[in-house]
């Protein structure tokens, strides 16, 4: 009896990992595109992060590509006045690194 | 010989048509696709022209992530500002509190997406609609508005316009309304932004002439006043 619940867990821990849940989004977040991008909020979180970094006006830094890292975390490549630079940026909206792209 | 030759010059320029034919669709599936959840399935799917159409018949609307509504938006942009995210269909008008207006959108097909920071330059209710020359040159229904068609629920400008202006120079880009409102949450324009006539009007009714616009596109054609 012990055995079956033993694995009886294990299967449905191992469908949870898996992806398996059936929890349907919001309806308000019922849509996507296959292109992953930052929300466009931590996108401009950054821009204004980037904008302080290169000492330049927020109205000249431009979001022009983003990615998530992982569950909480989002990279936004920025054009800062012809400059490019690299944001890392949380769900939060908390910056955790600016730098200067090579 | 001569014969051989010319036939094998026309099978070989046949097979590259095939080729390119074949590279073109292949490219066409790489590009980015908008899709929907399927409450009925559990699954995600694809919301093409066909199906979007379809989904709007059935519905008598978009879907409801297409619909316009309050969410958290956390800037330091002022109130009254808009931001596009063109990949993902939305536009933002910025409120106070953190806080700010969500609406769905059609934007650029590929090829035609263009990214910027830009302003609205003037606004019009029911715009007349003028096609480009190129347009006129290429399509007969555009040729017979040449001279501009007057504004109504079948131009393509719908309720309302904001003229996008960089500096003091005319974008050709706007934001608009439709006459084709399941086309929302898709890539179908020339580069212009379309929403829903409720929506235009309600976003044409806040917003100030003046007012800045970011518009976010990952793989841009083109860069406005940056």
């Amino acid at each position: 009896m012990r055995t079956i619940h033993l694995a009886a867990t294990a299967l449905l821990t191992g469908l949870a990992a898996a992806g398996c849940s059936s929890t349907a989004p919001e309806p308000q977040d019922m849509a996507r595109t296959t292109v992953q991008t930052a929300p466009a909020d931590l996108q401009l979180t950054c821009a204004s992060a980037a904008a302080t970094s290169a000492g330049v006006d927020a109205d000249k830094v431009l979001p022009v590509g983003s990615s998530q890292l992982d569950a909480t975390r989002y990279q936004v490549e920025l054009n800062a006045s012809g400059q490019r630079y690299t944001c890392v940026v949380d769900n939060m909206g908390t910056v955790t690194s600016v730098q200067k792209a090579a | 010989m001569a014969g051989m030759s010319r036939l094998r010059g026309r099978l070989g320029w046949v097979a590259a048509l095939f080729m390119a034919v074949g590279l073109g669709a292949a490219l066409a599936q790489v590009g980015p696709t908008t899709q929907i959840f399927d409450p009925k399935t559990h699954k995600w799917i694809n919301y093409d022209r066909k199906k979007a159409r379809q989904y709007y018949a059935a519905h008598g609307q978009v879907p409801d992530a297409f619909r316009r509504q309050i969410v958290t938006f956390r800037t330091a942009e002022k109130p009254g500002t808009i931001i596009i995210d063109g990949n993902q269909h939305f536009l933002y008008l910025v409120l106070p509190g953190l806080k700010a207006v969500r609406y769905g959108i059609g934007v650029g097909r590929d090829g035609f997406g263009w990214a910027g920071i830009v302003r609205v330059g003037r606004t019009a209710e029911w715009p007349t609609w003028t096609p480009p020359a190129e347009m006129v040159a290429r399509d007969p229904n555009a040729a017979k508005f040449a001279g501009g068609m007057p504004g109504g629920p079948d131009n393509p400008l719908g309720a309302r316009a904001l003229y996008l202006y960089q500096g003091d120079q005319d974008t050709i880009y706007r934001i608009h309304g439709t006459p084709e409102p399941w086309t929302i949450g898709l890539d179908v324009s020339s580069g212009c932004i379309r929403m829903n006539n409720d929506d235009i009007v309600d976003l044409h009714a806040q917003v100030r002439v003046g007012a800045k616009v970011v518009v976010l596109m990952q793989g841009a054609a083109l860069y406005k006043g940056v």
